[in-house]
């Protein structure tokens, strides 16, 4: 089953939180960002465009514009496929691990898998980030030496920072995974 | 250590008050007399004049530098989301779990961070 629901993210965008159940263990949450909007691609395109021609006038140099012209296109090619983050998801299964992935405009993927048995918790924290607190939703590793410590924060959907509302509806339902690993029964 | 008023205190600050006082005057007079007159009483062993200006600047743009560098290191200093400062400390990992008394107000401990959650967000059946 799936469900999709709108939520605004940390700076106000719109998002949108898909759910899928996959099996009583297994869930992904997936938060989508705004796509590239045409209106700030056409303003920075003639912003370049129009230093590029003042450039021009006053050096009376053309290379000036051609130059402005691979800017602009090596430029966008970059954001698309390093910085502009479409999706990012969350595949949590209930016995094996946790699995986040981030989906670049460029249709480039990164993932990264961390098994169960480093998974302490998945909480919500508060932090400070550019002068602002924000709550973020962050996986606790498991410290091997110590079985209350944390060895690792890994904070999750970096880039659409979702608000608390988006973030409970999320950590609620990892909360229902992670909590039937501690009552199920033990296989080694 | 009191700041309350002591003689001794009061007889720095009218040191000090005295002090300033004849340092702005001798400010101003090496600032503004020509050099001329001064050469012509026999005092010829000043800096130039160019500082007069220079070193107030100086510790002008030095003041406005000290902003955006203070909110340039308070920005360094935070710590990054993916710290575990921002879930404790050495003092929180070492605390001492104090026993439960009945009808006692609990001690005073750090809550771990997994706990508040689940209070806070999972609701109570």
């Amino acid at each position: 089953m799936a469900e999709e629901r709108r939520f605004r993210s940390a700076s106000g965008a719109l998002i949108a939180l898909r759910r899928r159940q996959h099996s009583a263990s297994c869930r992904e949450l997936a938060v989508r960002g705004p796509r590239l909007q045409l209106r700030s691609l056409s303003a920075a395109t003639s912003a370049v465009w129009l230093a590029a021609y003042g450039l021009f006038a006053l050096s009376e140099n053309s290379m000036v514009l051609s130059a402005a012209i691979f800017i602009t296109l090596i430029g966008l090619i970059i954001y698309l496929h390093f910085m502009k983050i479409d999706q990012e998801s969350l595949l949590v299964i209930g016995s094996l691990g946790i699995q986040v992935t981030s989906s670049y405009a460029s249709g480039k993927e990164s993932t990264t898998f961390i098994e169960m048995g480093q998974v302490k918790d998945v909480v919500i924290n508060e932090a400070i980030h550019m002068q602002k607190v924000i709550y973020y939703l962050c996986i606790l590793l498991q410290d091997p030496d110590d079985p209350q410590g944390v060895s690792e924060v890994v904070p999750l959907f970096q880039s659409s920072k979702p608000r608390l509302d988006c973030l409970i509806e999320v950590y609620k339902s990892c909360q229902e995974i992670l909590e039937k690993r501690k009552t199920a029964p033990q296989s080694s | 250590n009191s700041p309350a008023p002591l003689p001794e205190r009061a007889i720095y600050g009218f040191a000090l008050f005295l002090g300033s006082w004849f340092g702005f005057i001798l400010y101003l007079i090496w600032a503004y007399i020509p050099e001329t007159w001064l050469f012509s009483l026999g005092l010829t062993y000043w800096p130039q004049k160019y500082w007069a200006v220079a070193l107030p600047v100086y510790l002008l743009v030095a003041v406005g530098i000290g902003y955006i560098l203070l909110f340039g290191i308070n920005m360094m200093s935070t710590a990054p989301l993916s710290s575990t400062h921002t879930i404790t400390d050495n003092y929180a990992k070492k605390q001492q779990q104090k026993k439960f008394q009945e009808e006692a107000i609990p001690a005073l401990r750090d809550i771990p961070i997994s706990e508040v959650n689940r209070m806070f967000f999972l609701p109570e059946k």
